[in-house]
């Protein structure tokens, strides 16, 4: 009790320090007067008197210490004592401390900027209560882990297991028309379609009205009821409490609006903030595929289910169930569910899934980035390890006058910590700034009529990250350089500023530093050409058509409840109009735009007469639904049998163009012409292959060849369409003219993606993997700009440490091409021992970005032939000007040098 | 903080603050000035040497919750720091003399001890 009273009396003191120094000195001058003048009254001389009453006082300034040491924390007290003197000596040398700073600020603001990348795409938990266990559920195929279930499935996995507080399914509605009043025209929205239980479950409370009950999904089509988004909510409609209760218009349907979600809440998805909430049974307004039923069929999958598990129930034993599950579905419905498994994945899972490309160029990121702060910490370290050098003589000083070893250090340490908390502030300025620069390429990455948000952000995780990054490189460059400047020996120190003459043990520190420097940004300046080269190897691949003089445009008459009838008509009149506007070469529909990211429907089937392998009972293949002039407008060469005829329609018998790889594929030794496939499985529609289309690009340009089957559109009509049209001129000179026929078809439809093939190509395939290589180049820069500063830096110092050395030796003899030599040869053997780690580093790095990114699975010897030559000069002549400067050293000048 | 001379240092460190606290226990309140003076001439030279060491004991007893001090006026008119015995003070003092008379009624009785009491 004594002594917890005594800690808080001495904190507070602490923290009035000033105060208490006045009164200590106070008290001590009235102490003295008091005494003078009972000296005084007792006879004495005032000079006397005051002399006699200081001296029974006793020394005042040890006293002091005493009365310090009492009073607050010694160690506080030093910090404070260390952090004043540290920014004084800083201040002496303002150049160094501002270059120190701004380049830890670079490594330190990469670093955190490329973790917000890594945060959002990999670690950020769910926006909800204990996110920890929530964790996926997915049908599993021989192709895939990942996909989704139906309806039917749902409701099949809720009902029966029993290792989850609740089983929640969603999908996303990419485009939905939405207008708060009926006569507006409607906007395009995104949304989620979620199970009643889904804001329940999740543990998600609506800040006004409530969220979906669970009657509210039983019955179709029953409750149009909608909750709205936060963002949404504060956008659209100012924030009004008064919303509850009214309707608004979602694909021209009439819906309630019941609640609105939390700031908490901005949704699951990484990319996007849902605009609103609708329950699943309204599903058949916003259906995807209108030869589906959403509600019945079992393998119209199209749902994202997740699951909190029960604190009892490990993730092993909710695996085993759904398996069973999975197992019981495929007996009970083999027409559907045969070679389907399930799984359940974690949320980490879920994010770093190998199909999935980001989270994997932010591995890659992170990798460099720490390089580049490892670059710059042994860049710091080096300077500090010169500057302590400098400062032999002041150390010495230090530790003749009686500081400790460890009080040396820990004040050597403080400077590095200041130097690493301002890197750390400039850092996180630097990081914003990187962040913004990505930010403003958010068109190009998405091209999406939705918000769509960049999730990379400078939060509370971020800023700790980068205050943990700063204390670890406080660390990284101090503690050598404490270490070593606080061994000095006292008797060489005091007479000279050079200590360590004969010495080679305090040198390899200092070498260590140069190589890791060299071969790191050897690693970053390889990595940054191999992503180069790697996208160069995409870009210059081509995507097997030709993408200039085409003008894109999409439509989606869902939006506006166009029955079938009616869309068809539409399509009909929009095409036929469009063809006969001047400068039209042609004009076609097609269900995908080629490279788009929505992704090509994956189309299971069964090639007719085919021996199948064991393991499998069907194949998959990417596909579109494309009309008869697609094959003209795309200007895709069909090279044998014939492309689609008007006559190819919905009664008439089914037909199919594949492409060569596909034909090449599955008939290797045969012609593929006439051969049929069956889709679905083995009890679906024969159809039959009447042309073989050219191979090109599908998903992204110069990917690998891959198979792919047309379907007519007129056979497989979807409501959702692109208009490509290929125009004689510049195709941005037809925007106007087809939105004027679209106007006149229906003034309310609105027209989606318009913008020019060309456009669309560069952004997907050029301007956004351009981000990627830039980001990379930029830090292979700061890498070699920093490693050459670092080897430029101990050159000269060694140079000058050297200087009497060199004009010994010149006075006996040494010519100064001898001088040149043997600084140059220190020099090299310094860049050649970093080169030779940099390479087996470079190559290690290459086999990581092989297999995650480009699959190329070869070293890229140009790569090599064009990075360390160039590394290699660049940095031999850091070490080659101070050599020079040390061959020209006058003898005598050197000898007296000091 | 580590002196070599420590440990002599507490132990006078201990008694002075015993005196302090008797002196204002007897006394009642007092300045710095004032205790060094009663402490002096009851004491003889102990504290003729040092004054000043007074005060890191006061500031001391102080933290402790044993004293309280506030300003007040000196002989002279000046403004001087008074300090006062607490109830918790005068707990301790009676603890502590009761443990000081002890220590000093057992180290007496082991400087009566002859060597016949051995035997």
């Amino acid at each position: 009790m004594k002594s917890l009273r005594r800690f808080f009396s001495r904190l507070f003191s602490s923290a009035t320090r000033r105060g208490q120094e006045a009164r200590l000195r106070e008290e001590i001058a009235e102490h003295i007067a008091l005494q003078t003048s009972d000296n005084i009254r007792a006879g004495m001389s005032p000079i006397d008197a005051r002399r006699q009453a200081c001296i029974k006082f006793g020394a005042i300034e040890s006293m002091k210490e005493e009365f310090r040491a009492e009073r607050g924390f010694v160690l506080l007290e030093n910090l404070h004592q260390d952090i004043r003197f540290a920014i004084r000596s800083l201040r002496r040398t303002p150049g160094l401390a501002l270059f120190v700073v701004l380049t830890l600020a670079l490594g330190i603001g990469i670093t955190s900027s490329v973790f917000s990348m890594l945060d959002a795409l990999v670690f950020r938990p769910y926006p909800v209560p204990n996110s920890g266990n929530v964790v996926s559920l997915n049908s599993t195929t021989h192709d895939s882990a990942f996909e989704d279930f139906s309806y039917r499935e749902y409701l099949d996995l809720r009902d029966k297991t029993s290792s989850y507080d609740g089983l929640v399914a969603n999908t996303t509605m990419e485009a939905v028309g939405f207008s708060a009043e009926p006569q507006a025209s409607p906007r395009i929205k995104g949304g989620m379609m979620v199970s009643g239980n889904y804001f329940h479950v999740l543990g998600v409370e609506p800040t006004l009205g409530r969220g979906f009950r669970m009657d509210e999904d039983q019955a179709p089509g029953r409750d149009a009821v909608v909750v709205l988004g936060p963002e949404f909510w504060k956008h659209e409609f100012a924030s009004d409490p008064s919303v509850l209760g009214r309707t608004v218009h979602l694909n021209s349907t009439n819906f309630i609006v019941i609640g609105v979600a939390p700031d908490t809440f901005p949704g699951m998805l990484i990319f996007a903030h849902p605009d609103f909430y609708i329950p699943l049974s309204m599903a058949r307004v916003f259906a995807t595929n209108a030869q589906k039923n959403f509600f019945e069929d079992r393998d119209d999958r199209e749902l994202a289910v997740r699951g909190r598990l029960k604190p009892t129930v490990s993730l092993r034993q909710a695996q085993n169930e759904v398996a069973v599950l999975a197992e019981n579905l495929q007996s009970q419905y083999p027409d559907v569910n045969r070679g389907r498994g399930a799984t359940v994945h974690t949320q980490f899972e879920m994010r770093t899934r190998p199909d999935d490309g980001n989270w994997k160029f932010a591995v890659i990121f992170i990798i460099l980035s720490l390089a580049v702060l490892l670059v710059a910490c042994t860049n710091v370290a080096g300077l500090l390890l010169s500057r302590a050098r400098a400062r032999t003589r002041e150390i010495a000083v230090r530790l003749a006058i009686g500081a400790g070893r460890l009080r040396l250090i820990r004040l050597l340490l403080t400077e590095s910590a200041i130097l690493a908390f301002l890197g750390g502030l400039t850092g996180v300025a630097v990081g914003y700034g990187i962040i913004a620069w990505f930010q403003s390429y958010k068109n190009v990455i998405f091209m999406s009529d939705l918000p769509v948000l960049v999730p990379f952000q400078m939060d509370q995780r971020v800023l700790a990250v980068t205050l943990l990054l700063s204390a670890a490189s406080a660390l990284a460059c101090g503690l050598v350089p404490a270490l070593q400047s606080s061994r000095a020996d006292l008797v060489n120190g005091l007479k000279s500023a050079d200590v360590d003459l004969p010495g080679r043990k305090y040198l390899w520190g200092r070498n260590a530093l140069v190589i890791a420097q060299v071969s790191t940004s050897l690693m970053l300046l390889a990595a940054a050409f191999l992503m180069y080269r790697g996208f160069q190897v995409l870009v210059l691949g081509g995507v097997g058509f030709p993408t200039d003089h085409v003008l894109i445009a999409s439509f989606d008459p869902r939006l506006l409840q166009y029955n079938t009838a009616q869309t068809q008509n539409f399509y009909k009149l929009l095409a036929q109009r469009v063809r006969e506007t001047s400068g039209v070469e042609n004009a076609s529909f097609s269900q995908n735009i080629p490279l788009s990211d929505e992704g090509f429907d994956a189309l299971s089937f069964v090639p007719d007469n085919f021996q199948m392998p064991p393991d499998r009972d069907h194949f998959t293949s990417g596909s579109d639904a494309v009309d008869e002039h697609y094959f003209d407008t795309m200007r895709i060469p069909i090279l044998r049998g014939r492309g689609f005829l008007s006559s190819d329609a919905a009664d008439n018998p089914p037909v199919v163009v594949v492409n060569e790889q596909f034909a090449h594929h599955y008939w290797p030794a045969s012609n593929a012409l006439g051969k049929r496939i069956r889709l679905g499985g083995h009890s679906g529609t024969l159809l039959e292959i009447v042309g073989i289309a050219k191979t090109t690009s599908y998903v992204d340009s110069g990917e690998k060849p891959m198979d792919f089957i047309y379907l007519p559109l007129a056979q497989h009509p979807v409501p959702h369409l692109t208009l490509m049209i290929r125009s004689a001129g510049d195709p941005l000179q037809l925007v106007q003219p087809v939105k004027e026929i679209v106007r006149t078809l229906d003034a309310n439809l609105p027209m989606m993606q318009t913008m020019s093939y060309q456009e669309f190509y560069l952004n997907k395939a050029v301007r956004g993997p351009g981000i990627a290589v830039k980001l990379v180049a930029g830090m292979g820069l700061i890498g070699l700009f920093l490693a050459v500063a670092g080897l430029y830096g101990v050159m000269v110092y060694n140079v000058s440490r050297r200087t009497r050395e060199i004009g010994i030796r010149m006075a006996i003899g040494a010519r100064s091409s001898d001088v040149l030599r043997l600084v140059l040869a220190k020099g090299l053997a310094l860049v050649g021992a970093g080169t030779a780690i940099g390479l087996i580093m470079g190559f290690a790095v290459e086999r990581l970005m092989d297999s995650l990114l480009f699959n190329a699975g070869r070293v890229d010897t140009f790569v090599y032939l064009i990075v360390v030559p160039s590394l290699f000069a660049i940095t031999l002549l850091a070490a080659y000007l101070p050599a020079r400067r040390a061959s020209r050293i006058a003898p005598t000048q050197a000898l007296r040098y000091e | 903080m580590s002196t070599p001379s420590k440990s002599k240092a507490d132990v006078l460190q201990g008694t002075l603050a015993l005196m302090v606290l008797k002196t204002l226990d007897v006394l009642g309140p007092l300045h710095g000035y004032g205790i060094a003076r009663r402490i002096e001439q009851i004491s003889g030279d102990l504290l003729a040497v040092n004054q000043g060491t007074l005060y890191p004991v006061l500031l001391k007893l102080e933290q402790e919750g044993a004293i309280a001090s506030e300003w007040g006026a000196s002989e002279n008119n000046r403004r001087a720091r008074f300090y006062e015995l607490t109830r918790e003070g005068r707990k301790q003092l009676q603890a502590e003399t009761q443990d000081w008379q002890q220590t000093a009624a057992i180290i007496a009785r082991f400087f009566q001890l002859k060597k016949e009491d051995w035997s």
